[in-house]
């Protein structure tokens, strides 16, 4: 018994011990492979203490740390370029990558509040605001000039760049993007359907491809930004400001073409449009719906036109919002849902090689833009990059294209709405819309009390 | 002997640890969350004092009552749910005669052992639109096809039992250890007596296990009323806040909407709640404790 | 023997329920395991609950390459092994204390100890990083220990206060008078009456740092050489798409450790109790 307990605690006292000497010691050295990176961040430390004194001797490594996305091909491609890339103009430099978490800026609030920001890291709109006024973004106008970011920019992106104050925080890859109402064309070509351009051609389709047992649109309305899209294409169609002009207090959600656009959307819902479960659907369950033909339409914006021709070929196309009547339809196809956000990478100001840091970011978003430019197909990002596509763009991005000139106007993605209430209650009352629980009356007084 | 027991440097050297860590760790964040309450702090710049004016608010806000009624429920059924079932298995499976009990004391635990990610998304398959429950509900009577997760008003019945059946395998196990450090003389002597089994187990288990069962019925309940995780993967909250909890809108309010001071607000709410849960289950049990203490002392002086 | 022909029927028919219920506990490690197998078509369309055919090992692959998991692994099992032995040893010792002993002021303390069980990790993570980093912590494995440590102490101490107070007083009375010290009557007495409760709580509090990720992922996400496994599932979800395959081949592959452990502590269970059983009988 007695010695049972005594080689208990010997047990844990040496387990305490081994901790102890691990951590020490940064780390045990018996596992080959990550035993370079081990060392990495203590002589990452010194050695950017020296590169801060004698100014950037070339052959010293520097390691930055990036907070970025690295998980499906729209994000890795880029990265995997742009890391490529750096390696020639910037033998020095060496990036530690942190991916980032979907977590509504959980992680990189704390590590902001914490004084651990990483040096680069990539920001939304409402995070370079927060940020602004903690002062943990770095002002980049000198910057964007001497690296000839702005003579890249695309004039109608030059918005983007700046934040309401005039300064640029922040490298935008990524320039106007549109929400787009994909349908599957065969589908309605089987059903002898015409594709909609008013609501009652549309409650029309529902009705047949719910008899079919297809479900009419695929919507994934776990994602408050898809419900307040999905509310955004309708609210278009009365009123051109849509969730932008609400966001920016030019408009209320009072006013008579919201609250119609809210009942013609009670309407759908009712008449099931979307699938029962919408709102516990997230976006690979909705996308493979749509993508596998279980679904006939689709909310997403342009970047899924990648996706959508590899899966369904010729099959896919994307159509202009329906509207309450043949005149509005008409008169409604230039203006779209979506638009550009001033999200980016940002730099953060008390980075040991904040200047370097800075460059560098310039550099990684270049290359991003060249990146979804040559292998993501998608002309629509920040910066002239000069380049080609590898092969030709998909029939659905030239369509859009062509389209570009004519559109008059447009709103905003959620994560490019500036009043952080409203950008919350639009998107989870548009989740009520679209549950068929809630009232469009409802709908209307929840918003407009957060407006 | 009470000199024994009251060895001051002993009990020093015993609580220190603890209290060290407890109070760095846990209860130095604690007081900052309730200090940060009443202040309009976004998570990085320095706050304002405003008084009330979190709280205030908070009590006017349609989500805060939809959270308490939230967490009511999901007190609720986890309680009853866990306890029964937990009770049920513990003795089954301490009971001798029962073929492979080793095994099911395993599978029973098994739910516990998995992350909840892993659990919330069985369920999520399980119960999604054209999920595997809506298909066997449609064998018997397609009518009764569920929107299990989307539903306003039954969605968070729905979350509450995913929870309860995750973690009724780490109140069985607390049982079954509880069970175990009877003696099983008492049990004989039931038997003599010629109790059956389950009025054995009524008489002596339940009345013995008070102190472990004190103990769950502090973890349901408190747990009911933090719960967050589930209903963030589940349902994400919604439809539109419906399946809110107060955790939940703490999250929501300090990083979606920047306004921490508001989200610590809610927090704090919660946590005065958990106390007053756990101080009047302290007090519903003290009385037992105190009746018993008593007894010791009498019998002692009968001695 | 009477009784027993008595209660056939319902006896039966709770017996089948045990098993039916014992499968369905069963099925999400079955599940995880089909579902690390399949494409996200295959998991969300075509075939979400069957046997995955073909079958996916390349989710495996890819999980296997993009992070180092052995090391996150080890991690993993250091933080994991840290937190339980550190957390044992103070709410053992707490307990007692609190439980047992005589002093005034014990019941509040225990109670504000127990305030630990009532917080979000989410309400209080800013604090607790900026406590770690006031500690200088950062950049080492104490830097998750401690706060995990803080988070299971409420809670094992009160599964402890339980069983301490089951013991009768009879014991240490006889200690006393046997002339042992209180450390004595502690370690050799009293503490192997609490094993059962000892070998619960390590696996729970394992379990918890082991699949711990909130903390984890603010704490050391941005250090690779002291990344834990759950931080894995990060290499899988995209802003819009997630790879739900490769994610259940991590989660697999983080759950199994955990479920040997489990194994492993289980049987142990089982022989502590009956030592503990033995000393009390």
């Amino acid at each position: 018994m007695k010695k049972k307990i005594i080689s208990a605690l010997a047990c844990m006292t040496v387990a305490a011990t081994s901790l102890v000497g691990c951590t020490g010691s940064s780390a045990p050295a018996d596992t080959p492979a990550p035993a370079e990176a081990q060392t990495e961040t203590p002589a990452a430390e010194t050695k950017t203490e020296e590169t801060k004194t004698e100014t950037t001797t070339s052959g010293d490594k520097v390691t930055l740390s990036i907070y970025t996305q690295y998980a499906d091909d729209d994000t890795k491609v880029p990265y995997d370029y742009a890391v490529e890339q750096l390696k020639e103009a910037y033998p020095n430099v060496e990036l530690n990558l942190i991916v980032q978490a979907q977590d509504d800026g959980q992680t990189l609030k704390t590590l902001a509040a914490t004084g651990q920001l990483p040096d680069i890291y990539q920001a939304s709109t409402d995070l370079i605001n927060t940020f602004r006024e903690s002062n943990q973004i770095m002002v980049l106008n000198d910057v964007a000039q001497s690296t000839g970011f702005l003579d890249k920019l695309y004039d109608a992106n030059k918005d983007l760049a700046y934040a309401e104050d005039g300064n640029i925080y922040a490298f935008p890859f990524s320039g106007q993007e549109y929400v787009l109402w994909y349908y599957n064309k065969a589908l309605f070509e089987e059903n002898g359907l015409e594709v909609p351009k008013t609501y009652d051609d549309l409650l029309n389709c529902i009705e047949v491809f719910k008899g079919k047992g297809i479900t009419p649109l695929a919507l994934f309305g776990q994602e408050g930004w898809n419900t307040a899209a999905a509310f955004d294409v309708i609210a278009t169609r009365y009123a051109t400001g849509g969730i932008k002009a609400l966001d920016e207090g030019s408009a209320s959600v009072t006013d008579e073409g919201y609250v119609e656009a809210a009942k013609m959307m009670e309407k759908l819902v009712a008449a099931g449009l979307y699938q029962d479960d919408a709102t516990t659907t997230n976006y690979d369950q909705a996308s493979e719906k749509f993508l596998s033909g279980e679904a006939a339409m689709f909310i997403n914006g342009q970047w899924y036109i990648e996706d959508a021709t590899k899966a369904l070929g010729d099959n896919v196309d994307w159509m202009f919002y329906p509207a309450a009547d043949e005149t509005s339809y008409e008169a409604g196809k230039a203006a779209f849902s979506g638009g550009g956000s001033a999200s980016g990478f940002a730099v953060n100001p008390d980075s040991e090689n904040a200047a370097l840091a800075a460059e560098v970011a310039e550099f990684i978003t270049e290359k991003y833009c060249e990146a979804k430019v040559m292998y993501r197909h998608n002309p629509l990002v920040a910066l002239d990059t000069g380049k080609e596509p590898d092969s030709e763009y998909p029939a659905m991005m030239k369509k859009l294209s062509d389209t570009l000139p004519t559109i008059t106007s447009t709103t905003k993605f959620t994560w490019g709405l500036t009043n952080s209430t409203f950008n919350d209650a639009i998107q989870s009352e548009s989740q009520g819309l679209v549950s068929g629980q809630f009232t469009a009356d409802e709908f209307v007084e929840n918003v407009a009390d957060a407006q | 002997m009470k000199k024994y027991m009251g060895n001051k440097l002993a009990i020093f050297l015993f609580i220190v640890p603890a209290l060290a860590i407890f109070i760095a760790f846990d209860f130095v964040p604690i007081i900052q969350v309730f200090a940060y309450s009443f202040t309009d702090w976004n998570g990085l710049t320095i706050p304002n004092f405003t008084g009330l004016e979190n709280y205030i608010e908070l009590f006017s806000d349609r989500v805060f009552f939809t959270s308490n009624r939230n967490q009511l429920i999901f007190a609720i059924i986890i309680t009853v749910y866990q306890m029964f079932f937990a009770t049920v298995f513990a003795i089954t499976i301490s009971d001798k005669k029962m073929k492979g009990r080793k095994f099911l004391r395993v599978a029973y635990f098994i739910p516990v052992i998995l992350s909840v990610t892993v659990v919330c998304q069985l369920w999520a398959a399980i119960l999604s639109g054209d999920g595997l429950l809506n298909k066997l509900v449609q064998l018997f009577n397609s009518d009764f096809k569920q929107n299990w997760l989307g539903d306003r008003y039954k969605a968070i019945y729905v979350i509450a039992f995913v929870n309860a059946w995750q973690w009724m395998g780490y109140q069985f196990a607390l049982i079954v250890a509880g069970i175990k450090s009877i003696p099983s003389d008492y049990y004989e002597a039931a038997r003599i007596d010629g109790c059956s089994n389950v009025k054995a187990h009524t008489k002596i288990t339940i009345p013995l296990l008070a102190e472990t069962y004190k103990f769950c019925l502090i973890i349901s309940l408190t747990g009911g009323i933090k719960a967050f995780t589930e209903m963030n993967i589940l349902t994400g909250g919604g439809p539109n806040k419906s399946t809110f909890t107060l955790t939940y809108m703490m999250y929501n309010a300090a990083f979606k909407k920047s306004d921490y001071g508001y989200g610590l607000a809610a927090a704090s709410i919660m946590v005065l709640e958990c106390m007053l849960v756990m101080l009047v289950i302290n007090f519903i049990f003290r009385d037992k404790d105190q009746r018993k203490e008593e007894e010791k002392s009498r019998r002692k002086r009968g001695a | 023997m009477h009784k027993e022909g008595n209660k056939s029927i319902s006896h039966y028919v709770f017996v089948v329920f045990c098993w039916i219920y014992a499968a369905f506990s069963l099925y999400p490690l079955v599940w995880m395991l089909f579902y690390s197998f399949k494409t996200n078509q295959e998991i969300f369309v075509t075939n979400p609950f069957g046997f995955p055919w073909p079958l996916h090992y390349e989710n495996y692959i890819t999980a296997w390459t993009k992070y180092d998991v052995p090391l996150y692994f080890l991690n993993s099992l250091l933080v994991s092994v840290g937190t339980v032995a550190i957390t044992i040893f103070c709410a053992l010792l707490f307990s007692y204390a609190t439980s047992r002993m005589v002093w005034k002021g014990r019941t509040f303390t225990r109670l504000f100890l127990g305030l630990g069980m009532f917080i979000p990790v989410q309400a209080i993570m800013i604090p607790v990083v900026k406590v770690v980093q006031n500690f200088h912590l950062m950049g080492t494995r104490w830097s998750l220990i401690f706060p995990y440590i803080a988070i299971n102490l409420a809670f094992s101490c009160m599964v402890y206060y339980g069983f301490f107070k089951g013991i009768p007083m009879e014991l240490e009375e006889a200690a006393c008078m046997d002339g042992a010290t209180i450390y004595q009557t502690f370690f050799m007495i009293i503490e192997p009456l609490v094993r059962p409760a000892t070998v619960t709580l390590i696996i729970y509090i394992f379990l918890n740092a082991w699949n711990e990720f909130i903390l984890a992922n603010v704490v050391v996400g941005s250090i690779p050489q002291l990344k834990t496994l759950p931080l894995g599932v990060l290499f899988f979800q995209g802003e819009f798409t997630t790879d739900w395959g490769g994610m259940g081949a991590t989660m697999v592959i983080a759950s199994f450790p955990a479920i040997i452990v489990y194994s492993i502590f289980s049987e142990q269970v089982e022989s502590a109790m009956t030592i503990g059983g033995a000393v009390k009988g």
